[in-house]
């Protein structure tokens, strides 16, 4: 099976210290790391094993329990969830992943009461989270933290049925998500395959299935055409925690992990994502699904 | 002649670009009020056009005459990296003018190699989405870079490092890049001729946020966008050097873009090394007046020239190509940039 070598692929992509290079030959970093460490541990991978890569996650975490993109980019934060998800997912660092909860819960992204003139169409008074601190809250930030506090036990929180009710604002009219935005100008933007799949894995068992079955119906769409790693893994997420998962899915993973790398290849995340997708065809992220 | 170190030049003076734009509101000051004045510094540049009516045409051809006419001998190439940088925003294979045409970006390529660059890489850090890939695949990009093996570097998740703020225009004390244009001798904007709803054109130096790592400023580049359009591409195009600018108007687009514009034909590419210019007369051949379009304006005599007398033309004439792309009226930054006929 192809998945077993690409498994054996995010190994050799381990640094001695238990980081993830971002991509072969490159400098690694909390996504490439936490997202290996995610899809190894649903690989049935020991904990033992994995430890390096959590403590180095533990290391970049700062005391307030943000893990920040650098220790000098300190505001960019949407790493944050990743690492919570890569330690719950192999059970470990509970202290870590509380003190990153509490963080996630005591910031937001820039929300703003929208004046009628503005030309933008969603509701920009809604909190969730930004990639950067004092910027606005955007899809897949938004959606990480969900998903890791709800791993976390922390899915009760009222931010959290906050966020579910950012994300259903953010559904375009006709179904899916791009990064955040839905009309502009009066003119109504484009759905992508992967902020929909993060999307929908975020609100699976939080939301009815009929407030997003539009957006199942276009991304079951989608999924048929993709076959990067990161699209194809995140439209699958979705689809797989609706119960959605398309009879096919497998053989779509098959031709994205045989396609010819044409440019360069996997990043080490995006290949994780993928993996996520094909070994836990029930749950991948580790939260039920609705 | 070699290619300029870096074509960004900067009155060194710091400015808050919005502190001058709200003193100016208030002294009821209309649009065009920053510009820098007749003079410009004494800032003057070449740009080129060049008409090709189709991607089919010998695109080759006519940008190694452009070099040629700009004075950029094989000299200035031979043994230099080329880093290409096109303008990638948006998967969507239905809708091609939204990304500059892979035909170009090849025709670029080879161009280079041709005349004795050492190599060329071709970058992108899309401005919507995280997935990169799907974007090159979607803009027909990835089967041009695939066959010409040409590599492919995603600029939003490059290593990074840090350089000032050379503009001062936001309040960023500093920019973090992606390592690959450290590694690049010459960096050649490629953008598509397009309007846009929040800066009134995209061209040149708007294409530089697509050079601003998305894992540092979010996806759609959001620190910029808090920041301020206008002000930060001055400060991207005042701190990054960029060597030349190719522009892909073949087909461009009109209306509401940068995504969801109509695709308009004008039939031309224009390249030029100093960015302000190349956009000033890219802004002409769109029907736009460059001093109403608020970057441009502060660029003028800080950044380059965007006079018409101060451009010296090589190629065709844009009076005789110029159409008015369409502006939407209920587009604040579309209305009144219209170039006066």
């Amino acid at each position: 099976m192809l998945a077993s070598k690409a498994i054996e692929q995010l190994w050799f992509r381990r640094r001695a210290d238990g980081a993830f290079a971002a991509r072969p030959g490159a400098e690694p970093n909390i996504e490439a790391t936490a997202w290996a460490a995610i899809a190894l541990a649903g690989a049935g991978e020991q904990a033992a094993r994995l430890e390096p890569s959590l403590n180095w996650l533990a290391a970049r975490q700062l005391e307030d329990g943000r893990l920040p993109l650098e220790p000098e980019l300190a505001d960019v934060i949407w790493p944050t969830p990743l690492a919570m998800l890569a330690w719950s997912a192999a059970g470990s660092h509970p202290d870590r992943v509380a003190r990153a909860a509490e963080f996630l819960l005591r910031h937001t992204g820039r929300h703003w009461k929208r004046k009628p003139e503005e030309p933008v169409a969603h509701d920009t008074s809604i909190r969730g989270w930004p990639w950067v601190l004092g910027t606005h809250s955007w899809i897949v930030p938004t959606a990480l933290a969900v998903l890791a506090l709800r791993r976390a036990g922390r899915g009760e929180h009222p931010r959290v049925a906050e966020s579910d009710a950012l994300l259903l604002d953010r559904r375009l009219p006709a179904g899916g998500w791009n990064y955040g935005n839905t009309v502009v100008f009066g003119q109504t933007l484009r759905p992508m395959a992967d902020t929909t799949g993060a999307a929908l894995a975020a609100l699976a068992g939080l939301t009815s299935r009929d407030k997003v079955a539009a957006s199942i119906h276009y991304l079951e769409g989608a999924v048929k055409r993709v076959r990067t790693p990161l699209s194809l893994g995140w439209g699958l997420i979705g689809l797989t925690a609706w119960n959605a998962r398309p009879a096919a899915a497998a053989d779509w993973i098959e031709e994205s992990l045989r396609a010819p790398e044409r440019t360069a290849p996997y990043e080490t995340a995006s290949l994780a994502v993928l993996l996520i997708a094909a070994l836990a065809p029930r749950q991948p992220l580790g939260i039920p699904g609705g | 002649m070699s290619a300029p170190a870096g074509a960004n030049q900067l009155n060194p003076s710091r400015r808050n670009f919005l502190a001058l734009l709200g003193a100016g509101s208030a002294a009821g000051l209309g649009a065009g009020w920053w510009y820098h004045g007749p003079h410009e510094g004494g800032l003057t540049a070449q740009v080129f056009i060049g008409r090709a009516e189709r991607y089919d045409a010998p695109l080759g051809d006519l940008l190694e005459r452009a070099l040629r006419e700009l004075g950029w001998g094989a000299e200035g190439i031979r043994g230099r990296r080329v880093l290409l940088k096109p303008n990638l925003v948006e998967p969507n294979r239905a809708h091609s003018h939204i990304n500059t045409h892979p035909l170009v970006v090849r025709a670029a390529a080879e161009t280079f190699l041709r005349l004795g660059a050492a190599s060329v890489t071709v970058a992108e850090g899309a401005g919507h989405v995280r997935d990169s890939l799907l974007v090159l695949e979607e803009s027909g990009l990835a089967e041009v870079l695939a066959e010409d093996r040409i590599p492919f570097v995603d600029l939003n998740t490059d290593s990074l490092f840090r350089v000032p703020n050379r503009g001062g225009f936001t309040k960023l004390d500093s920019l973090v890049l992606p390592a690959s244009l450290r590694q690049a001798d010459l960096i050649v904007s490629m953008p598509k001729l397009k309007t846009h709803h929040w800066t009134g054109v995209t061209l040149s130096m708007k294409n530089l946020f697509g050079l601003m790592p998305g894992q540092v400023y979010g996806w759609p580049k959001n620190v910029f966008h808090q920041e301020g359009i206008h002000p930060s591409i001055l400060d991207i195009a005042a701190s990054v050097p960029v060597h030349l600018a190719i522009v892909d108007g073949i087909v461009g687009m009109e209306g509401d873009g940068p995504i969801l514009g109509t695709p308009r034909h004008a039939g031309v590419l224009v390249v030029g090394p100093n960015l302000a210019a190349v956009d000033a007369t890219c802004a002409r051949l769109m029907g736009v007046n460059p001093r109403k379009v608020a970057y441009l304006a502060f660029a003028s005599g800080r950044l380059g020239p965007i006079r018409e007398s101060h451009i010296a033309q090589r190629g065709e004439d844009w009076r005789t190509l110029w159409q008015p792309f369409e502006l939407i009226d209920s587009i604040p930054a579309q209305r009144g940039i219209r170039l006066a006929a």
